[in-house]
């Protein structure tokens, strides 16, 4: 019988394989940021030129510019705030969801994660007629007296939370629903028996135990909303200026491609940068469990 | 444990939350009065009517680059996953992780990037990539070659090299063995991974709004661009059959493959 060589002996065929897909990568990708990087570090040179010599000038404004250091507070702050909301639903909602076992869960589970599927553009469509100020929100609001004049709730930094913390919610649902399915349910019985309440059980038991898959859930949600710009860009109508609306602004309207290529080139290093430290605490938290 | 009843009321708070924008975009679609106002006048089928055909052109937009994507990065990215899962050189852990870089990236960087490299590459040699169908597929590579990697290698995972061996053992060649037996044990993945490159394609705005434009304008961005302006039953009418469309997609793909298809990498 002739032997079989297992393919994985054969070393430049792999290799041959592995090619097409790094070619197209450095085309349209890795040379794409390249040219990025090195817009990045030059002067602008008026409008949609760029300018000779080399500067740093772009990235120190960070520390000088008034306006930019707003931009960046308000994207950490959207982020954190959205991390929060997708938190204090996520976790009741997921724990149920782990825990439970009749016939309903899938049907949840579906409702729950259905909308991840519908185009993120359509989405946030819905919500004009839900929070404009003749939109359903404000109908309620005002025929039942409770407010006067409708509230502003769309096309503002407010709208754009709703609108993040909806297409974020079913992501930081599956991600806390698989860690607490992974936590005994013999844990909290045990605390319950020994005369743990249900919050002691919460904190002590529960929380500690599913840290890892809330800071890295969390992670992902915040770096996801940091770097979104359809929604923001929809439901901000353009007038909440975060990271990524600064950044397709520059290149839209103001045209200084170098202002808008170093806030670009920001914005990938945090976020690359949080995906990673996320991985890192997955890979370690499945160690654990 | 904790108040189960108060659990319950957060779950449906929450389902309800989700689903409410979808279905006011269908309700609002049927609307008479101005879209955005509540309670609605009265019942109208006419904004279906009055779809003006640059949607019409744009779906087909999105059609053919969302389906030229999923190709091309099927045809490019499984190669690649069996290499990266059975190769023996030198650098494959940094390779794979060079791969899959492009996902860690905001869409909004890579679509400025591409777009101030097709400025250059028209400037060097008068090629002009932007406002193109090609110039958008191409973009959309960047997560779709990816994508097919990541759901091959996955799949790749419960492989019994066995079977490839056994197939060898009875007299099968080479290239017989992996049409008749490797392609069929990762079909699975590959369609999944095929299925999620053609969605994010059909889903995505920040790159196709920085490379396509005129002609290569795809339905993300016609709907995004119009409702920059003007939010009126027309807009709500091509959102409806967008969404009837995915639902009827997500039906039927989860009947053939289960739900796994959707949400095995995420879990």
């Amino acid at each position: 019988m002739t032997r079989i060589a297992a393919p994985a002996e054969r070393r430049a065929p792999w290799f041959l394989a592995l090619l097409p897909s790094l070619v197209v990568l450095l085309l349209v990708f890795g040379l794409p940021l390249l040219e990025l990087v090195y817009v990045s570090f030059h002067p602008t040179g008026g409008p949609a030129q760029i300018g000779p010599g080399l500067t740093l000038e772009n990235y120190t404004v960070v520390f000088e510019d008034r306006l930019f250091a707003d931009v960046m507070a308000r994207t950490v702050g959207l982020g954190l705030a959205v991390v929060l909301c997708c938190l204090v639903v996520g976790y009741p909602v997921s724990y149920l969801l782990a825990r439970a076992t009749g016939s309903w869960r899938g049907t949840a589970f579906f409702l729950v994660t259905v909308s991840l599927l519908v185009s993120s553009v359509v989405r946030n469509l819905g919500w004009f007629p839900i929070l404009g100020e003749s939109g359903v929100v404000n109908w309620i609001l005002t025929s039942t007296g409770v407010i006067q004049t409708p509230l502003r709730l769309v096309g503002n930094i407010v709208g754009v939370m709703i609108g993040l913390v909806h297409a974020e919610l079913p992501i930081m649902i599956l991600t806390l629903t698989t860690v607490i399915r992974r936590i005994e349910p013999d844990l909290e019985e045990a605390a319950q028996s020994l005369g743990g309440g249900p919050v002691a059980v919460f904190w002590r038991v529960l929380l500690p135990l599913s840290l890892p898959g809330v800071i890295s859930g969390s992670l992902l949600i915040f770096t996801l909303s940091i770097s979104a710009f359809t929604t923001p860009a929809i439901l901000g109508g353009n007038r909440v200026l975060i990271m990524a609306i600064y950044i397709a602004q520059q290149f839209q309207i103001v045209l200084d491609y170098p202002a808008g290529a170093s806030a670009a080139i920001m914005l990938l290093v945090t976020a690359a940068g949080l995906t990673w430290a996320a991985t890192r605490i997955r890979a370690r938290g499945g160690e654990a469990g | 444990m904790i108040n189960r009843s108060l659990l319950v009321l957060v779950l449906l708070a929450a389902i309800g939350f989700l689903l409410a924008p979808i279905i006011v975009v269908v309700a609002a679609s049927f609307s008479g009065g101005a879209v955005m106002s509540f309670p609605p006048k009265d019942f109208t089928t006419h904004w279906y009517s009055e779809i003006p055909q640059s949607f019409y052109d744009a779906i087909w937009v999105s059609f053919v680059v969302a389906a030229g994507c999923a190709a091309m990065s099927v045809l490019v990215g499984v190669p690649a996953a069996l290499a990266l899962r059975r190769g023996r050189f030198p650098g494959r852990g940094l390779l794979s992780a060079v791969c899959l870089s492009p996902l860690m990236v905001p869409a909004l960087v890579t679509g400025v990037a591409l777009f101030q490299c097709s400025l250059v590459l028209w400037d060097l040699t008068g090629i002009g990539l932007g406002g193109t169908l090609a110039g958008v597929m191409l973009g959309h590579l960047t997560f779709g070659v990816p994508f097919v990697i990541r759901a091959v290698i996955a799949g790749h995972a419960q492989f019994d090299l066995s079977l490839e061996e056994a197939a060898g053992s009875l007299g099968a060649s080479a290239l017989r063995t992996f049409a008749l037996v490797t392609l069929p044990i990762l079909r699975p993945s590959i369609v999944s991974g095929a299925v999620l490159a053609f969605a994010m394609s059909f889903d995505d705005v920040p790159i196709a709004l920085f490379m396509g434009g005129g002609s290569a304008t795809t339905l993300p961005v016609q709907i995004f661009t119009t409702v920059q302006f003007d939010l009126s039953g027309d807009v709500m009418a091509v959102a409806s059959v967008v969404i009837v469309l995915s639902l009827l997609v997500i039906v039927a793909l989860s009947r053939i493959a289960g739900t796994d298809l959707f949400f095995g990498s995420k879990q």
